[in-house]
């Protein structure tokens, strides 16, 4: 048993952190709100990042999810769009679920940063996507809440055909319609994407859930690095601010919801660290492993979020400080792939029925 | 990153397994239990650990130059799992194998060592801690039993509190005070007390639970050859400090997180086996979140640990970031045991002696039993400082 990064994993956060310390964080996303930081995206494709999960044989890194958590909490500590997570892990998919065909033409695209792929799954009851046809597929219907639906090539989009069973689809962004959302979370690049007769290709049935699975996982990962942000900026902020001629980091009203947040912040990393091993071996059930990882880095970033919120007092809940872009990914991704409440009825399905 | 066992370690736990069946009394936690009476039950207890000696299990993590089996952090969890597996006794000489021998071995002269070591390892002397007094909490450097030099002897004088074991020890290591001059953290010193010395007096505290683990200390004039001295006079707040950091780690919570997992299985299976208002518990909506997150909470816990166990086995100390360890499992089995009771309802509030009891009582016995825990071994507003100050660098 050993519960710990290898000197490989810790380089390749540290060289993440310190291209986003550099080139990205809070001040940079201010500045391009609403928009698409190609720089970015460039930047992030010069790390490689594009390339981890596709195999060697198609020039990629061929790593896996190990590999990738530490680079997700980063991400999340500094608040990168979804377009480079998604993409990610759309080329597990692929290399999962695709075609020889599909294998050849896309995870080389990958590699050089040509295609952006976005998971579209999220719906309203009454304009769900129905998949038709077996030789031609064509989409038809909505999806809501796409992360950096305006700026991907492709999608990815659960469907139902029409049988009623859900499967994974794939289509390029030439024959849907975006409309970007008004949306909490500005940073976030919110869209709805309607499909019209959208051509499309199938990936399988078993595909939807694992993509489900490590979407959660990565909005585990992601919410850890923003907690670990979110105590960052309020332990600074509480060496700093003085009142009563102290800094209020010195009241124990302030330290102990700092102590209670680190403790919270610990238990998540656990929690999302052991889901990456668990989708990653197969040797226990990853299922469970991230329904676990959801409900606890989701709880624990919600109560890390706002209290930071809440010691940074009146400031904290002005557009000029940065706690609140952290909160708002923060609340995102604690419904999106499943809220806690939900993850911890798959929980209790497994342990108790 | 790999959960899995290695082969040494998949070789240790069958090696480990074989040993259990062999020596535990056929029967053994269904037909055959630990005795009822405390007296009986701590002879039992001291018993199975001579027989864990003789074994070659005692001092399992211990370096081999004392005796010990040498095994890493991560082997000494896979023992204390299957010894919980196999619902193996808990042994007696808890303070003894946790605090008194590592401290000693980290500060203690040759000859210390050679005294104290072995009869820790083969169970035969057990130990207690004098620390608490009554008026000397959390604020633990203000304690104010007097150690005074006299010749070869120190003379101690004075009173110490929540002394658990004391009454089945024939040790206690204190934290007194030589120095009434210097500052408080600078005048303390840490020494080795025979129980059969004359001047102790053992008085015992009843619990909320109706037990008597915890006692009164009083010393009157109790002398104490100067050998018995650990580590350089003065000194004793460092010393001290290395067994709390102890007591909140990983390895101090690897047992427990045994003991709580059997509380868990118990509280699922009432709840699995226990209709109200024509629905099983285990189906209610309300309840079934609550149970989950008994379960999620009790794997953080085990997760936690095994990530401070991994790097304890790679060599870095874990520091003051141990109160998280501590902080973490303490109001965790207080909300576990919350639920328990909710699941037994009114029959919660019968204890194991009556036979109308829920889950034989444990419900009700167990959610009295961890109120203690956020309070000893440092309440959980001291391990908030700690990890506020000396992990996050708030200012005093």
């Amino acid at each position: 048993m050993d519960f710990d990064f290898n000197q490989e994993q810790y380089q390749l956060r540290d060289s993440v952190r310190s291209f986003l310390e550099d080139q990205w964080g809070p001040k940079k996303a201010r500045a391009s709100l609403g928009k698409f930081d190609q720089n970015l995206w460039n930047g992030l494709c010069d790390l490689g990042l594009q390339t981890l999960l596709v195999p060697e044989k198609y020039g990629g890194a061929g790593l896996g999810l190990i590999d990738m958590v530490l680079v997700l909490e980063e991400f999340g500590y500094s608040l990168v769009p979804a377009a480079m997570s998604d993409t990610l892990l759309a080329a597990e998919i692929l290399c999962l679920f695709g075609t020889d065909e599909q294998k050849d033409d896309f995870l080389p695209k990958i590699v050089t940063g040509n295609v952006r792929i976005a998971f579209a799954h999220a719906s309203s009851d009454s304009t769900p996507v129905v998949a038709a046809g077996s030789g031609s597929i064509k989409l038809n219907g909505k999806k809501i809440a796409v992360q950096c639906a305006s700026v991907a090539s492709h999608f990815l989009v659960s469907a139902c055909n029409k049988d009623g069973f859900e499967g994974l689809y794939l289509c390029d962004a030439t024959n849907v319609k975006i409309r970007d959302h008004h949306a909490v979370d500005p940073t976030a690049l919110l869209g709805e994407v309607s499909f019209e007769e959208t051509p499309a290709s199938f990936l399988g049935s078993k595909a939807v859930h694992r993509l489900l699975l490590t979407s959660a996982f990565a909005a585990s990962a992601q919410m850890v690095g923003i907690s670990s942000k979110a105590l960052d900026i309020a332990v600074a902020y509480a060496k700093d601010r003085k009142q009563f001629d102290r800094a209020i980091g010195s009241f124990q009203a302030i330290k102990h919801k700092c102590a209670d947040m680190f403790v919270a912040l610990e238990g998540a990393r656990s929690a999302s660290y052991f889901a990456s091993w668990a989708l990653q071996d197969d040797a226990i059930n990853s299922d469970l492993a991230v329904s676990i990882a959801k409900s606890t880095c989701g709880d624990a970033c919600r109560q890390i979020c706002n209290e930071s919120m809440q010691i940074h007092g009146g400031v904290g809940f002005t557009w000029d400080f940065d706690i609140h872009f952290f909160m708002k990914r923060g609340k995102l991704l604690e419904y999106q792939y499943g809220d806690a409440t939900q993850h911890r009825e798959r929980v209790a399905q497994a342990v108790l029925d | 990153m790999d959960f899995r066992d290695t082969p040494k370690e998949a070789a240790l736990r069958q090696e480990i397994r074989t040993w259990l069946k062999n020596n535990l009394p056929d029967g053994w936690g269904t037909l055959v239990h630990e005795p009822e009476g405390e007296a009986d039950r701590a002879k039992y207890r001291l018993d199975w650990e001579r027989r864990l000696y003789e074994g070659g299990w005692a001092g399992v993590a211990w370096p081999c130059e004392y005796g010990g089996r040498g095994l890493s952090q991560v082997e000494y969890g896979i023992f204390l799992e299957e010894m919980a597996r196999a619902d193996a006794p808990e042994g007696l000489n808890i303070i003894g194998r946790n605090l008194a021998g590592p401290v000693i071995m980290a500060h203690g002269t040759a000859v210390q060592k050679e005294r104290f070591i072995p009869q820790i390892l083969q169970a035969k002397e057990v130990w207690c801690q004098g620390f608490s007094e009554p008026d000397s909490g959390s604020d633990l450097a203000s304690v104010r039993t007097r150690i005074t030099r006299d010749g070869d002897h120190f003379v101690v004088n004075g009173q110490k509190i929540w002394t658990s074991f004391a009454q089945f020890s024939n040790w206690c290591f204190l934290l007194g005070r030589t120095n009434s001059e210097l500052p408080k953290h600078q005048g303390l010193s840490f020494i080795l007390i025979d129980m059969r010395t004359p001047g102790i007096t053992i008085r015992p505290l009843v619990q909320i639970t109706g037990e008597t683990e915890f006692n009164e200390v009083f010393f009157d004039n109790v002398r104490v050859p100067v050998e018995n001295l650990l580590g350089e006079e003065n000194q004793g707040w460092r010393i001290a400090m290395s067994t709390l950091r102890y007591e909140r780690g990983p390895e101090e919570a690897l047992p427990r997180l045994v003991r709580f997992k059997r509380d868990l299985d118990l509280i699922f299976q009432t709840a699995k086996n226990t209709s109200r208002g024509g629905r099983v518990l285990a189906k209610d909506p309300v309840l079934r979140q609550k149970l989950a997150t008994s379960y999620i909470e009790l794997e953080i816990m085990r997760l936690n640990l095994q990530r401070a166990q991994s790097r304890v086995a790679k060599g870095e100390d874990i520091g003051p970031s141990a109160s998280t360890t501590k902080l973490y499992w303490s109001h965790m089995i207080q909300r576990i045991s919350e639920v328990a009771v909710e699941i037994g309802s009114d029959a919660a509030a019968l204890l194991p002696a009556d036979s109308a009891a829920i889950a034989g009582g444990q419900f009700a016995f167990r959610f009295l039993q961890t109120r203690a825990m956020t309070i000893y071994s440092g309440t959980s507003e001291i391990q908030r400082n700690i990890i506020a100050e000396q992990v996050l660098g708030l200012p005093k």
